[in-house]
């Protein structure tokens, strides 16, 4: 038996994030890039770190080498310890069965023996997809003042965007005595942010009753949380109210990156104590050139600028040539644009070139609310030159 | 034999050179290029060489290095059976005083070097900014049949006390000196890096030692070149040798040129440094940079040209920063102007400020001053 462990987190990083397309065709949404230099997941595991849990399992699925080197032994977290840190958890064969997560609670039902292993009194279920700064040890201790059963973060939503979420219906003293998964008439704006802590003792029972229910889905919302409340147990909403940002779409995406250029957004990067880690490239600092021109934007390591950069992202080892515009875009990692291209309100993946002459996007002048107006050019394209990308398109999806 | 190697390498010297850069930490970590320290080069063209046991003699000051180095694992140096010892000075029992030069510096850890399986040993000094693949000396050490390969590499001779070799078409070494007055002139010129066998080196320490030499070079090497057994191997592509503050000033101020970054950073040998996790640079609205080389962590709402920028350094508005080098942690505020200006760490130029070098005499501000 190993040292026990107050509270083991579990990370959900197996979905494929089919709304990102080009972007999660080859890596896990959790894989993404994202803010220049980190990844989206950087953002969950810096959390779990600087919210002292020092025991993660990452479940994997989908396409999940990209996610598994990146993690590797936990180092840039901090998270190679003797005793924890973080693990990468594939689906695997067991001795009367080996089959793939069939939904978000089967896939912490497949690992209750890792669990078990800590012996933990608490479980922290976390969604790898999410840009947000939170301490969950604050959540833990409201979960304990409770004695709860479950404690759900819920985020307060705008009315009218309410019925795109799934809503936990609470009492005056946050209790929740119902849950409804996207309601077309929401009776509150307490979405749930896909955090939950459980008692691990109770979430054990329960998976293990779902598991042996036919035609179950499986799932935390659907299944897990429902049946629950059917079985009065004591659940809570715990307020989250800080920055917090699902970036499942390519506009949330573009959004959230743009939101670091933004001093109000509330995403503040630059905490001392609460630091977001990201995996190091060993990349030299990167150079201005003579014809540059860069407003209002960010820039890191390894990037070689000459052109014209403007409210825009630009991440690790990204070459702009002179005479080169980039505005209102984030280009990913070791991306090349040279001489001539025009690049606007677009999202450009990782390792792609864009010749010279090239046009990608364009900002629309009004947009309609919610229209889609992000070109996105996937990973490893190539853009030929002259050629035009229009605003919307997506190149490089399968 | 194994051809394998270890490492040895001096934290210190030249540091009465270095003058106020040097106040507070050993050359091996005076900052360079933005997000590095001088011993970052060294060391990381070792382990891209396969060399993965290095021990590092300090002098003096030597706890900025150690807060750098720590257990070594930003350069993968934290192995099990290998990796970096660092080795404080220690008083010799019959001396009792802390070492002289690198012969008696060696001596005290003979019995570290006894002991390491491999064959071969890099001894270099840590004020080398270059990207030298050892594998490849290696080879032509073998090839030669050399007793000590010397490193060196063309440049004028740029500062007093650089060490000229001169050798024949076979690279073997028929001269080496030093040279008291800077000159303009090319030469081939010793980076202060060799490789020789283990037993070569031990016996070599041994006989020294016996005798109370102390010079590594002027009582060891300068003799071996009438045996006709030294051999240069000339680095190619760009090497920087700091050992004062004008050529500290200089060699950075090379970093702006795009060929130098690339033989310094473009190849697979990756330089590599300690990891602080610092966000990515902030332009804002007001920001202007040309021709500048910028770590991450930084805030830039003013002015900058022609200057290399290191980690967390913010730039208010109005001010205006040209052909200067700004360490760590440096804030310029608004409407300052600094022009050849090399700023230490932590340092603060409050507003309204002028400071002004001149490019062949850089105005260096000490680390954590309020001007």
């Amino acid at each position: 038996m190993l040292m026990k462990k107050e509270c083991v987190a579990m990370l959900l990083a197996g979905g494929q994030g089919t709304r990102l397309g080009a972007l999660t065709q080859e890596v896990a949404k959790p894989a993404v890039p994202f803010g220049g230099k980190y990844k989206i997941i950087d953002f969950t595991l810096s959390n779990t770190i600087n919210s002292g849990i020092d025991t993660i399992g990452v479940l994997t699925q989908y396409q999940p080498f990209e996610l598994n080197q990146y993690i590797g032994n936990g180092q840039p977290w901090d998270l190679d310890r003797l005793n924890g840190g973080a693990f990468v958890l594939p689906p695997y064969q067991k001795a009367k069965s080996g089959e793939w997560y069939k939904g978000t609670a089967n896939a912490i039902y497949q690992n209750i023996d890792f669990i078990d292993r800590y012996n933990p009194q608490y479980v922290l279920i976390l969604s790898g997809d999410h840009i947000y700064k939170m301490d969950y040890s604050k959540m833990l201790e409201y979960h304990k003042e409770r004695d709860a059963a479950c404690t759900i973060a819920v985020f307060d939503v705008p009315i009218e965007q309410a019925s795109r979420f799934g809503l936990m219906n609470t009492r005056e003293d946050n209790e929740i005595y119902e849950f409804e998964e996207k309601p077309k008439h929401p009776k509150s704006t307490n979405a749930s942010m896909g955090i939950y802590i459980f008692t691990w003792e109770k979430l054990k029972a329960h998976l293990i009753k779902d598991e042996e229910t036919l035609g179950s889905s499986n799932d935390f919302g659907k299944n897990i949380i429902p049946n629950m409340l059917g079985a009065g147990e004591k659940m809570y909403a715990y307020n989250f109210s800080g920055y917090w940002k699902d970036v499942g779409t390519i506009s949330s995406l573009w959004e959230a990156n743009m939101d670091l250029l933004d001093s109000q957004s509330g995403i503040n990067m630059n905490e001392r104590d609460w630091k977001i880690y990201a995996r190091n490239t060993a990349e030299p600092p990167h150079f201005i050139g003579g014809d540059a021109v860069v407003k209002h934007s960010i820039v890191t390591e390894g990037c070689n600028i000459d052109g014209y950069i403007e409210n825009s992202v630009i991440f690790t080892g990204v070459d702009i040539k002179k005479g080169a515009v980039v505005k209102d875009s984030i280009i990913m990692p070791n991306t090349v644009v040279e001489a001539g291209a025009v690049i606007s309100h677009a999202v450009v993946g990782w390792d792609a070139v864009i010749a010279s002459g090239a046009m990608v996007g364009e900002r629309q002048t009004a947009p309609k609310a919610g229209e889609w107006d992000i070109a996105v050019v996937g990973p490893r394209v190539k853009i030929e030159a002259n050629t035009r990308v229009a605003p919307g398109a997506m190149i490089g999806a399968k | 034999m194994n051809n394998k190697m270890m490492s040895v390498l001096f934290a210190s010297g030249n540091e009465s050179k270095l003058n106020e850069l040097t106040i507070h930490r050993t050359t091996a970590s005076l900052p360079f290029g933005g997000r590095y320290r001088l011993i970052d080069f060294t060391l990381s063209n070792l382990v891209n060489s396969g060399v993965s046991r290095i021990g590092i003699i300090a002098r003096s000051n030597y706890s900025s290095l150690m807060d750098h180095i720590r257990m070594g694992r930003d350069w993968d140096l934290n192995r099990k059976n290998s990796g970096i010892a660092v080795f404080p000075p220690f008083v010799l029992n019959t001396a009792r005083e802390v070492y002289k030069g690198k012969i008696e510096a060696i001596y005290t850890i003979l019995e570290y070097i006894r002991r390491s399986p491999e064959d071969y040993v890099v001894i270099a000094n840590c004020n080398i900014a270059a990207n030298i693949d050892f594998g490849a000396v290696m080879k032509t050490h073998l090839k030669t049949g050399a007793d000590v390969t010397v490193l060196c590499s063309k440049g004028a001779v740029t500062s007093s006390r650089r060490m000229v070799v001169s050798k024949d078409k076979d690279s073997k070494i028929n001269d080496l000196y030093f040279v008291e007055t800077p000159s303009t002139e090319e030469k081939l010129i010793g980076l202060n890096t060799y490789l020789l066998s283990k037993d070569l080196l031990i016996n070599h320490i041994e006989n020294a030692h016996a005798r109370g030499l102390v010079d590594f070079e002027k009582d060891i090497l300068f003799k071996e070149v009438a045996l006709g057994k030294l051999f240069a191997y000339e680095v190619s592509g760009y090497a920087a040798i700091v050992d004062d503050v004008k050529t500290y000033y200089n060699e950075s101020m090379k970093l702006l040129n795009f060929d130098v970054r690339e033989q310094l950073f473009g190849g697979s040998g990756k330089i590599y440094t300690k990891v602080k996790d610092s966000i990515p640079t902030v332009y804002e609205d007001k920001g202007l940079v040309r021709n500048s080389l910028i770590a991450d962590g930084c805030v830039i709402n003013g002015t900058v040209e022609n200057s290399i920028l290191f980690r967390n350094v913010e730039v208010k508005e109005g001010a205006v920063i040209k052909d200067s080098i700004i360490m760590e942690g440096g804030v310029i505020m608004e409407n300052s102007t600094l022009a050849y200006a090399i700023t230490d760490k932590q340092v603060t130029i409050r507003e309204n400020r002028q400071i002004s070098g001149f490019s062949t005499y850089p105005i260096v501000i000490v680390k954590n001053k309020v001007v």
